[in-house]
């Protein structure tokens, strides 16, 4: 209560009004200067094993010798199936595995994603661990094609190898699922669901067999042909869907027993030559946090961790003198300490930035940045609300069926009642008001809102800014279904379309409600809509920090113009505010962004859209439904110092 | 004055009728829409540990309607654990799985219903002026339509009533008895207190302070004070026989005894340590055995506590009182849920004039609103993704208690500092201190 | 088909063997595809009920026949499994799963008491007891654990007075069946494991088997018309060895890459060169000996067993006529050709080593491979530690006639099933497959959840059992050390009732067990969970109480006695109760 009280204190302060803008503004400033110190050695910590259990690379490792000719040998077998037919591939797969006495199956898979059909097929065999009740299960993944679109020659090849070599042990005290789906990314997602019964029967065909509760995937991407090519690194890839990561222990455990006990480098994030410098550390982070931002699948076993299955690829990179028999150790004594486990991988981290192989940060040393910028929206968002209350007309206290009079009041308590007016409306607000547009957001916004607000709470202004609001949240869902239900070919078109569209769409609209309803957009009500809509995103991004930190980083910042525009009759700084609003339209951050990293803009769009239907991805919701409507309101409101 | 206010209620009334019929039909509007437009929603929030408990959740109901219907007792077994009149009532509803319209349109009628009780409660004006009491600021008030539509619109409320859960049903009770109460019919505030008593226990609690509400709305409406004793002990006596009677027919419901336990002992002994918005459930998990018994008795004390000592301290507005309380059971009792929440939210408004001398409403509204975001989201970040710990959720509902309690305290505090006004005109607007 | 034929035949055949001779073993040898063998042991010695009464043991173990005496057990089954049968591979169970148990320990028996309490007051004293004697943890069956289940289980011998028997039924799907309880086992033969076919019991090879099941089955024989009752003791061991596997030398387990010289390859394979060889698929049937399969001599057979007729044929072995078997030892053996020469029986020398040498063959017929009655799966669907659904898959493979079955689970109390979601699905007709229903619901910390169902499958058609469940959250002394792995489920076992079991044992299928993983606390938090939570609670109540017992005044006006002084504190209170009673 003392804390409350100095807060109380505190609110008399005049000065304090003057304040947030600052606030807000340093709140960015730290909050994108306390990212840029993790790399250092003070912020970072180096990686370590906290699960007893797995003891990594305590374990002699036998594969080789002979079966190094039987590799070989599968190999060109895989290669004289890439010019075959689904059907003739999956025949064969599934006759090598049968030949092994494993019990095998396949799945069929057919998706339509913005008109287009993909369908293809996964093949799995299950080793019986003979010291295994059914109750856990690890699953080995070759795909057949990596996610380059190369066939996975040796991959698979290895994948078969193994399944033979490990069939021979008797120590495996859990089952081992071989898969190999048709691609790298939709045939391990169609599997996985089967697996979890999470399908749609019309789309994925379910499981023939299963086996017990998955602990952990590693997929292997070796696209070496049949005369094989020695690498030099180990590119061990771990973000997943929505930018869910594994389990810390899962990933420190392949970098050092491939770096440690098979003398093969370990690379992350395509960093192939990393130094160890602060740049280097940087920029690992920074694809890091990118990747995970994005949430699109990096590899077969992307799809896995959503379903809380670690999940790893190892792909093989460079040129260097290891062969597919080191790899093939590698994943023995990766299975090996997988097989120790005694419980489901939960020791070590899952909220974690890496810098290099063998360095991190963890959540409580990074949290904080995002956190700050998110709050720099709610500081922003108060100042505002202060800001309205504080307007001259009646309205300010609008609740109060008749204007008290402030005859007998020191200044002091005048302001003090003021701001309690305010709070109190705001506590209405907070009661009815401010949780809607998430209910809107749970019911995608249904038109019916409007009605009920409507009779709500007739006589009050804030009601307009409601409104308001609501509606920017409902645009979203527009371009948020077509994008995910356009067709393939026409999405770019399409996407240049919505880019203009919205650019001009806050003109439009001010323009607008100013003509037909000039009553509505008075300052007062432009300010309650610009502090809802700043406090909404502040929230937002404050939970999103937690799902997934580096969208919310990435959108918190490209945002923080936002906290910062307002409506000013000065019509050269509301073109300049219009002009800089413009560049941070989404459309054309995302435009930028492709640009930059030089991908193309329609393979994204079509990505996109396979995530939505396939992998269940959330990003086009942050972006369609967080994101823009706060750019939306934001823009409206300099737009509308325009038509004064 | 009383007169004065009743012709102010009445003009008001007028005025807001045709506001009520729209917001009414709005109200059942959504809520069917809803229910129709997204038939995985209702389950989906029936799933939802904050929205419904274990001691309230409609799936545990359809199993206990199930084993009824089947001739298996429902008590003997872990899963049903709520009052025996449910059962008959909803098998007569036919089975939400294949027919789920008569399910939504009578949730939707009860919220109505619950809505329209509090409106009543809102135009009886007690909550700022009593025959003892009557507040400096009583004209600053809301019209009983919008503290409905704030009932009505309240996302919790709605949450609730789409998720199917039994506390709807208390809710409407709780509300009735307040309603009735506050109009002075004495006969159906007992039934529905009673029944409110029945169904979830602790609002038994709200009895005293209800029929103190009672006593006072008699004195208003025969400008006679009926004598104090003889009204305490009839009231206190035809209350014991309601719930008696209820209890003896789901005795003879269900052919035994066993409801107790599974039921009310079920909620005084906590064994269902299903995670929801309250303090306790985490606290049990954790508790070491031995002292298991301890606190569990230490924990109904405290919540039990509040009411003697509010009923006593602010005997003069026996609303607010009630109002409080319902704000307690929000917060301190072992199976809360939003659906209590909700109820007290809807109440507080009812106190517009108490507004003004209220200190940290920001504070706690944001800290509610912020976690009423971040609460299933680190609910998924638990169970679902596995990657953050109990803890996590655990946290989440220590701020979310923290919240509701500070708008308890303060608005108490408003209270207290609205009735010294009145007691001590001249320290009106001056700063006071306590002692 | 004809060899399902063959193998009822051998059923019959040796359920017929069944005389009144004291004590009887007999090892049945049966290869199954993908190059493993089914090895069921069997050991059965008959005790008269007078003389077991007085404690008069012959081959009936005293140890075992007291514990049964003292818990008042008129008939038991014990099981030690591990693994899973391959039903789609190696077709029926042995016993026709008869003799089988779920995953870990299964305990079932007759007790007789007048009332439940004191049958389960019995049932406890000997799990306890058995416990101490298999050294397993089978204490642990307690009322949590243990149901009495209705349809699913019908004693095997002939009862007297069966309006004082109790059935009661556990299981423990988490124990690990190992050596130390084959010990015990073995102690309980009269050659003790050092003759006869229990001498190749040895704990390295039993429990590296792909499938293997310990049974020991208790029952009263009553000869009908003679009052002359028996107390029938039968042990069984069946047990599935990987021939590759098991022929390793025990001095070098690790399964190294073959020598590169070794490696069969397939020459026929285009790219076949010194660096590239696909491994050959012969499709032969591999050559094994006993010896190098269990990886011990067969000391000869036990003296005690019967020496004359088909009762002293110890060693079946059940395979084709065309594959050739060379018997070694160094006394004689008769062989015995029966059931269409599918199977050979051979009568074992006393004190001599047997060996049975199966050299490698391509065969011209199949193996002896009868078809299950009915496939069963079980698997959890869902994930998230909150709630789930149970889904099992079973089918009727006949074409002409319908099975009737029962379902019986028994779920532990923290995994709580929704009977109302229960649904059961046919792919060929709509019309219901439950004929009975038998639900006892769980309560917390009491009792765990009992459901059989009587089902009918009709024929050529897959029934889908499907119902959600929740999951509760317990408290952190409840968990495990290895509270994140998540709980055991039991198997649920299917009773085939019709088409009828050809002997007293009858048809069984048993599941996999599942794994459930459950909600976890932080299991490091107790005390600040108590010192967080209750701070929250002081707040709210400090606050409310020190407004509600205090009194406002103006700033200025604060009165002397409250500024300090105990008299001055104390008449302060004084007044303010004085205030508070009379409400101030």
């Amino acid at each position: 209560m003392a804390l409350f009280t100095s807060i109380l204190a505190l609110r008399h302060d005049k000065r304090i009004l003057r304040l947030p803008p600052y606030l807000s503004a340093l709140c960015v400033i730290i909050g994108i200067g306390w990212l840029l110190v993790l790399p250092l050695d003070e912020y970072s910590r180096r990686t370590y094993i906290s699960e007893n259990a797995i003891l990594p690379g305590q374990v002699h490792t036998y594969f080789g010798g002979s079966e190094h000719n039987v590799f070989r040998a599968y190999r060109h077998e895989v290669h004289g199936l890439i010019d075959k037919g689904v059907a003739e591939r999956s025949e064969r797969l599934s006759a090598i595995f049968h030949e092994q006495n494993l019990k095998v199956a396949t799945q069929h898979y057919n998706y339509t994603v913005s008109n287009r059909t993909i369908a293809n097929e996964n093949v799995y065999a299950i080793l019986q661990g003979p010291r295994a009740d059914a109750t856990e299960a690890i699953v080995l993944i070759g795909a057949w094609k990596n996610m380059a679109d190369e066939v996975n020659n040796s991959g698979v090849a290895l994948v078969l190898t193994l399944a033979r070599y490990f069939k021979r042990w008797s120590l495996w005290s859990k089952d081992i699922i071989f898969l190999i789906p048709g691609d790298s990314t939709i045939g391990p997602q169609a599997w996985v669901d089967a697996y979890h019964d999470g399908h749609d029967e019309r789309y994925v065909e379910s499981l023939k067999i299963k086996s017990g509760a998955l602990q952990a995937a590693v997929a292997v991407d070796y696209p070496a042909g049949p005369w094989g090519h020695r690498y030099d690194k180990l590119h061990v890839v771990y973000d997943g869907i929505n930018g869910q990561l594994p389990n810390l222990d899962l990933f420190n455990t392949a970098v050092h027993i491939s770096s440690s006990q098979m003398g093969v480098g370990s690379v992350i994030q395509r960093m192939w030559d990393h130094k160890d410098t602060y740049k280097d550390r940087l920029q690992t982070m920074l694809r890091g946090m990118l990747s995970q931002g994005l949430g699109h699948a990096t590899g077969p076993h992307s799809s896995f961790i959503p379903y809380h299955v670690d999940a790893i690829t190892l792909v093989t990179v460079g040129n260097g003198y290891h062969d597919e028999i080191t790899l093939g150790k590698t994943l023995e004594s990766l299975f090996r300490s997988l097989n120790n486990l005694l419980e489901h991988l939960h020791q070590s981290f899952f909220f974690y930035l890496l810098l290099q192989h063998k360095r991190f940060v963890s959540i409580g040393t990074y949290l904080p940045s995002a956190m700050l910028i998110a709050i720099n929206f709610s500081i922003t968002a108060m100042a505002l609300w202060v800001k309205s209350g504080r307007s001259p007309e009646p309205i300010a206290n609008p609740a109060s069926t008749q204007p008290k009079n402030p005859a007998f009041k020191t200044p002091a308590e005048k302001q003090k009642d003021a701001k309690t007016a305010e709070e109190e409306d705001e506590k209405k607000e907070k009661k009815d008001a401010p949780p809607r547009p998430t209910t809107l957001i749970e019911k995608n916004g249904s038109q019916s809102i409007h009605p009920t607000a409507s009779t709500q709470i007739s006589e009050r202004t804030l009601l307009t800014p409601l409104l308001l609001l609501l509606t920017a949240h409902t645009i979203g869902l527009l371009p948020l279904y077509t994008f995910n239900n356009w067709h393939a070919p026409a999405l770019p078109a399409l996407y240049i379309t919505t880019a203009n569209l919205t650019t001009l769409l806050p003109l439009i609209i001010s323009f607008l409600l100013f003509w037909n309803f000039p009553t509505i957009l008075t300052p007062h009500t432009l300010c309650l809509l610009q502090s809802f809509s700043l406090l909404l995103l502040g929230m937002f991004l404050a939970a999103l920090a937690t799902l997934n930190f580096s969208l919310s980083v990435i959108v918190g910042s490209v945002c923080v113009p936002l906290s910062f525009v307002r409506r000013t009759r000065h019509v050269g700084l509301t073109a300049a505010q219009m002009l800089g609003l413009a560049l941070l339209n989404p459309c054309m951050v995302v435009q930028m962004g492709t640009k930059l990293l030089g991908v193309s803009l329609a393979q994204v769009l079509v990505q996109g859209a396979v995530g939505w239907h396939v992998w269940g991805l959330w990003t086009q919701v942050v972006v369609w439904l967080v994101w823009f409507p706060a750019w939306l309101v934001g823009a409206v409101v300099v737009a509308s110092g325009m038509w004064e | 004055m009383a007169i004065d206010t009743r012709q102010a209620i009445d003009t008001r009334q007028a005025m807001d009728t045709r506001h009520k019929v729209l917001l009414f039909g709005a109200a059942a509007a959504v809520r069917l829409l809803l229910f129709t437009v997204f038939p995985a929603l209702p389950d989906l929030l029936a799933g939802r540990v904050d929205v419904s408990t274990p001691v309230t959740s409609f799936k545990r109901l359809q199993e206990g309607v199930f084993l009824y219907t089947h001739n298996v007792s429902p008590y003997d077994g872990g899963v049903y654990h709520q009052a025996p009149l449910l059962l008959p009532l909803f098998s007569l509803l036919p089975n939400p799985a294949h027919a789920p319209l008569a399910t939504n349109v009578f949730y939707t009628a009860v919220d109505l219903a619950s809505a329209h009780a509090l409106a009543q409660v809102a135009d009886s004006g007690f909550a700022s002026v009593t025959p003892w009491f009557a507040s400096p600021r009583r004209h600053l008030r809301w019209s009983s339509a919008a503290i409905a539509a704030g009932f009505l619109f309240n996302p919790f409320t709605i949450a609730t009533c789409l998720a199917r859960s039994t506390s709807a049903l208390t809710n409407l009770a709780i509300l009735t008895a307040m309603a009735k109460a506050s109009q002075g019919a004495s006969f159906t505030f007992i039934l529905a207190a009673a029944f409110a008593a029945y169904m979830a226990m602790h609002p038994i609690l709200l009895f005293p302070p209800l029929t103190i509400l009672l006593y006072h709305a008699r004195t208003r409406n025969s400008k006679t004070t009926p004598s104090v004793s003889p009204f305490v002990i009839s009231h206190t006596l035809g209350f014991c026989t309601a719930i008696a009677a209820l209890l003896t027919g789901s005795a003879f419901l269900t052919r035994s005894w066993d409801f107790l336990s599974a039921t009310y002992g079920v909620r005084l002994l906590l064994p269902d340590l299903t995670p929801n918005v309250g303090l306790w459930w985490y606290f049990f998990i954790e508790m070491f055995d031995s002292f298991r018994d301890f606190f569990l008795a230490v924990f109904w004390l405290h919540a039990a506590s509040y009411m003697p000592g509010l009923t006593i301290r602010l005997h003069k507005q026996p609303l607010f009182v009630a109002c409080t309380l319902t704000g307690v059971f929000a917060i301190f009792t072992p199976y809360p849920s939003i659906a209590d929440a909700a109820l007290y939210l809807s109440l507080v408004p009812m106190f517009r004039h108490l507004f003004p001398l209220m200190r940290y409403t920001f504070l706690a509204s944001a800290s509610i609103l912020y976690t009423s975001f971040l609460g299933p989201a680190f609910y998924h970040l638990w169970i679902y993704a596995g990657s953050g710990n109990a803890n996590f959720f655990y946290a989440i509902t220590l701020v979310w208690s923290l919240g509701l309690s500070v708008i308890l305290g303060d608005s108490l505090y408003a209270a207290l500092r609205d009735e010294l006004d009145v007691e001590r005109p001249e320290l009106r607007d001056k700063e006071v201190r306590r002692i | 088909m004809l060899s399902s034929l063959f193998f009822l035949l051998v059923n019959a055949w040796l359920v017929g063997a069944a005389a009144s001779a004291d004590y009887h073993e007999r090892l049945l040898l049966r290869p199954l595809p993908q190059d493993t063998l089914l090895a069921s042991f069997n050991f059965r010695s008959n005790e008269s009920a007078a003389a077991f009464e007085q404690q008069n043991f012959g081959y009936f173990p005293r140890s075992f026949g007291q514990i049964l005496q003292h818990a008042h057990a008129k008939e038991l089954h014990l099981r030690f499994s591990v693994g899973r049968w391959d039903a789609e591979n190696w077709g029926q169970r042995p016993w026709s799963g008869g003799r089988e148990g779920g995953t870990g320990v299964e305990l079932w028996a007759w007790l007789e008491a007048d009332t439940e309490d004191e049958a389960f007051a019995r049932w406890l004293k000997l799990t306890n007891a058995l416990s101490g004697l298999f050294c397993a943890s089978i204490n642990f069956i307690d009322a949590t654990k243990t149901i009495r289940p209705v349809m699913a289980f019908a004693p095997e011998g002939q009862h007297s007075n069966a309006s004082r028997l109790h059935l009661l039924h556990g299981t423990l799907p988490h124990e690990v069946v190992c050596t130390e309880n084959l010990t015990p086992f073995l102690k309980l033969l009269p050659c003790k494991g050092k003759a006869g076919i229990s001498s190749l019991l040895s704990g390295h090879k039993l429990f590296d088997a792909s499938f293997q099941t310990m049974a020991i089955d208790v029952r009263p024989t009553c000869e009908e018309g003679s009052a002359t009752c028996a107390l029938e003791m039968e042990q069984t061991v069946d047990m599935v060895l990987d021939l590759a596997r098991a022929k390793r030398p025990k001095d070098d387990p690790i399964p190294r890459p073959l020598p590169i010289d070794q490696l069969e390859c397939d020459t026929s394979k285009p790219y076949n060169a010194h660096d590239s060889c696909y491994p050959l698929n012969k499709g032969t049937q591999p050559a094994w000996t006993l010896e190098e399969v269990f990886g011990r001599p067969l000391k000869g057979a036990c003296p005690l067993t019967g020496q004359t007729g088909d009762e002293a044929d110890n060693l079946c072995i059940n395979i084709p006529p065309e594959r050739t078997v060379e018997v070694k030892t160094s006394g004689e053996v008769s062989e015995s050709r029966l059931v269409a020469d599918t199977l050979r029986c051979y009568k074992l020398p006393t004190g001599a080593d047997v060996d049975l040498v199966l050299p490698e063959q391509k065969m011209a017929t199949d193996l002896v491979r009868p078809k299950p009655g009915v496939f069963a799966a079980r698997s959890i669907n869902g994930h998230g530690q909150e709630r789930g659904s149970i889904q099992a898959v079973i089918s009727n493979p006949s074409t002409t006639e319908a099975v009737e079955i029962v379902y019986l689970e028994s779920l532990p109390w923290f995994m709580k099933p929704y009977l109302h979601t229960l649904r059961a699905r046919l792919d060929t007709t709509a019309e219901s497959p439950i004929k009975e229903t038998y639900y006892s619901p769980a309560v917390d910390r009491k009792r765990g959840t009992h459901l059989e169902l009587r089902l009918r499958i009709p024929p050529a058609s897959t029934l889908t059992l499907t119902y959600d469940f929740d999951k509760a959250i317990l408290r952190y002394t409840e968990y495990p050390p290895d509270a994140n792995r998540g709980f055991d489920v039991a198997p649920a076992v299917i009773r085939v009732l019709s088409p009828q079991a050809r002997d007293h044992r009858g048809i069984y299928v048993r599941t996999t067990s599942l794994l459930l993983p459950l909600p976890t606390p932080d299991f490091s938090m107790p005390y600040n969970v108590i010192i967080l939570t209750s701070t929250v609670m002081a707040l709210g109540f400090g606050n409310i109480f020190n407004l509600l017992v205090r009194r406002f005044v103006a700033v200025d006006e604060v009165p002397i006695t409250a500024a300090g002084g105990i008299k001055g504190r104390v008449l302060d209170k004084a007044y303010r109760l004085k205030a508070l009673v009379l409400g101030g």
